[in-house]
């Protein structure tokens, strides 16, 4: 559905987007995380065809984003990090005068406006003003204006901001449904614990790179293997650090005192064989366990300043 | 024009609104006042001397023209100079760019639904402009000509208005610089030519002019063609055709000097129309250029600030 190649973005000396590459599948739910200024407001606004990148490609759908912004705009939904609202329009009048700049005029108009209005639980609000609603439903009249045109990509930025707990859980079903309906979405957000349980898939971006992308499954599981192993002897040390060298799937091992720290490659089945095996050697284990892995640890090392990254891969060689 | 949305949606929001109203209250009020106080004192004045002036009449439409024509003039920058800035305040600029809206669709929109407002207001002060139909002197081709004038002023501020407006980031700014870059064009070009003049009559001061722009003694030379830019001048010398003053007499050669008769002296008003209309089409360009995705370098800079601001935070 979007793929994105090289993408340069500079605001003076400042390299907002330094080569940004990103592939969203269709109908995908696409979690677009990084910490603020990482470059994901400008990636965004590229795609909606609202600021011109010095370098790089923008395809969705096939269509070269760059080159043809009309057909762009019949593609793409964009939901802003603002409201952008007349407080001198009412809600119908507001989601008419958007459903007249995509060309809908009169009775379909009308009936898209009504339909998106009921889908966003506000059909009771049409004659009010835009200006008397609340954040929530001014955020859900956003998401309605977005949707107007029926898009096949939804773009929203930091969607979820300002929103209390119960409205923001309406808005995640909300988003949830409308990727059942089959809309590729894409939204962005600097607090990844908003949209871990949401997406399918999620690209952490910083310094206008992508630093890490894929499904979210695969990258909780490579996240997983990724922690050490901790593994408590209480008795026959050099016994257990002489199957751990042995053994394949082992890269590093650091020991202190009584507890070995294994740098294992192996799912969680391998795991269980590893215990078993240390066992059935003599070894007298009285801890085995293995931090689980999140999304939220790993974009705090992949984000973090001081450089420290999570190794995904495992080249390095033992300590010992 | 009819079908485009910003232009129904701003007519929709004004003719509902309470500005407009007031804005046509005391509009009309003012040419009314100004129009029944002068007819009045033209009546008075019959019953004393028992003659009757039928200039008086005629003064009377040039005066309620004239009051028409500076509040149009000030109205318009007003109308106008918040259009595009207030959309980016609002922050709706770029949720309709991210439409299949163009920029040439918003910026005309926004022009239209002015001088709609504009029209509306001027139509609206037919009834006092017809009071010099009691006594006759003015035809309608008169009322016509005076029409046309106020459209190309109108075209031509509100053009400002609109470039001042997409230039700019700030409504309040934007006003002002509208209000005083108007005043340069409608003063300020009044003012050089009198400069002008008041230089070539001191001694040795005319080589100077002369020098500049090739004038003769006593006279603002190549510079009264600045003038062509001042609507107000246009319209005077609409006014003045009414009179039979359109260039020597009361006219240009009174204000500005001897200037000898040519083919721009002698079609003014239509070479003034020409290149005001010329100069609006110019600033809705520039406006169309600026309201562009990515052309604001000022707002790119703050954008840059911003993220600055955010990395070391």
């Amino acid at each position: 559905m979007l793929k994105i190649r090289n993408l340069r973005k500079k605001f003076g000396n400042y390299h907002a987007l330094d080569g940004l590459d990103m592939e969203i599948g269709g109908g995908a739910l696409y979690g677009f995380v990084g910490p603020n200024g990482a470059g994901k407001t400008t990636t965004i606004k590229i795609m909606a065809g609202l600021l011109h990148p010095d370098e790089g490609a923008v395809e969705i759908d096939r269509i070269d984003a760059l080159a043809y912004p009309a057909q762009l705009k019949e593609k793409i939904g964009y939901v802003p990090d603002y409201f952008g609202v007349y407080d001198n329009l009412k809600v119908g009048e507001y989601m008419e005068f958007f459903a007249s700049c995509y060309g809908m005029e009169g009775l379909v108009a009308r009936k898209r406006v009504q339909m998106l209005l009921a889908q966003a639980g506000l059909e009771d609000k049409a004659d009010f003003y835009v200006d008397g609603l609340s954040r929530g439903m001014k955020q859900k009249l956003c998401l309605a204006r977005a949707l107007i045109h029926d898009p096949d990509l939804l773009v929203m930025d930091e969607p979820t901001a300002g929103m209390d707990p119960r409205t923001r859980l309406e808005f995640r079903e909300t988003i949830r449904e409308l990727n059942e309906q089959g809309k590729t979405i894409l939204i962005s957000s600097h607090l990844l614990s908003d949209l871990a349980e949401l997406c399918t898939d999620v690209g952490i971006i910083d310094g206008g790179k992508m630093l890490l992308t894929g499904n979210v499954e695969e990258i909780i599981e490579k996240i997983h293997t990724s922690k050490p192993l901790i593994i408590t002897v209480q008795e026959n040390l050099p016994l257990a650090m002489k199957v751990l060298k042995e053994h394949p799937l082992v890269r590093s091992i650091t020991v202190k005192d009584q507890e070995i720290m294994v740098q294992f490659m192996g799912s969680n089945k391998q795991e269980g064989y590893l215990l078993t095996e240390l066992i059935q050697a003599g070894v007298l284990v009285r801890g085995f366990v293995r931090e689980p892995g999140n999304l939220e640890a790993v974009f705090m090392q992949l984000t973090s300043r001081d450089k420290e990254r999570v190794v995904l891969s495992y080249d390095g060689e033992s300590d010992l | 024009m009819m079908g485009n949305p910003i232009y129904k949606r701003e007519t929709m929001v004004s003719a509902r609104s309470f500005r407009l109203a007031l804005i046509l209250l005391v509009f009309n009020s003012i040419l009314a006042l100004v129009a029944l106080l002068n007819m009045y004192s033209a009546l008075v004045q019959i019953r004393i001397t028992a003659e009757i002036q039928y200039t008086s009449f005629l003064d009377l439409y040039m005066f309620v023209a004239v009051l028409e024509f500076v509040m149009l003039v000030f109205i318009m920058p007003a109308l106008t100079a918040d259009s595009i800035s207030g959309e980016r305040e609002r922050q709706t600029l770029d949720l309709m760019l991210a439409t299949k809206m163009t920029p040439v669709q918003i910026v005309t929109g926004k022009l239209m639904a002015s001088l709609s407002t504009m029209m509306l207001l001027i139509i609206s002060s037919f009834p006092i402009l017809a009071l010099v139909f009691v006594y006759g002197g003015v035809t309608l081709r008169d009322i016509g000509t005076l029409l046309i004038c106020y459209g190309v002023a109108a075209l031509f501020v509100g053009s400002l208005g609109i470039c001042c407006s997409a230039i700019f980031k700030k409504s309040t700014f934007s006003t002002v610089v509208a209000y005083s870059l108007m005043g340069v064009v409608v003063i300020g070009t009044y003012v050089i030519n009198q400069f002008a003049v008041f230089l070539s009559r001191m001694p040795g001061g005319s080589y100077a002019v002369s020098a500049m722009a090739g004038a003769g003694e006593g006279s603002s030379g190549g510079f009264l063609y600045l003038l062509l830019l001042n609507p107000t001048t246009t319209f005077v010398m609409t006014i003045l055709r009414l009179t039979g003053q359109e260039w020597s007499g009361n006219g240009i050669t009174q204000w500005f000097g001897f200037h000898s008769e040519n083919i721009i002296s002698r079609n003014w008003v239509a070479f003034s129309v020409i290149i005001q209309i010329l100069m609006a089409v110019i600033m809705i360009r520039i406006a169309v250029h600026a309201v562009m995705p990515g052309y604001n370098n000022r707002l790119r800079k703050s954008n840059l600030c911003m993220l600055k601001e955010r990395r070391e935070k």
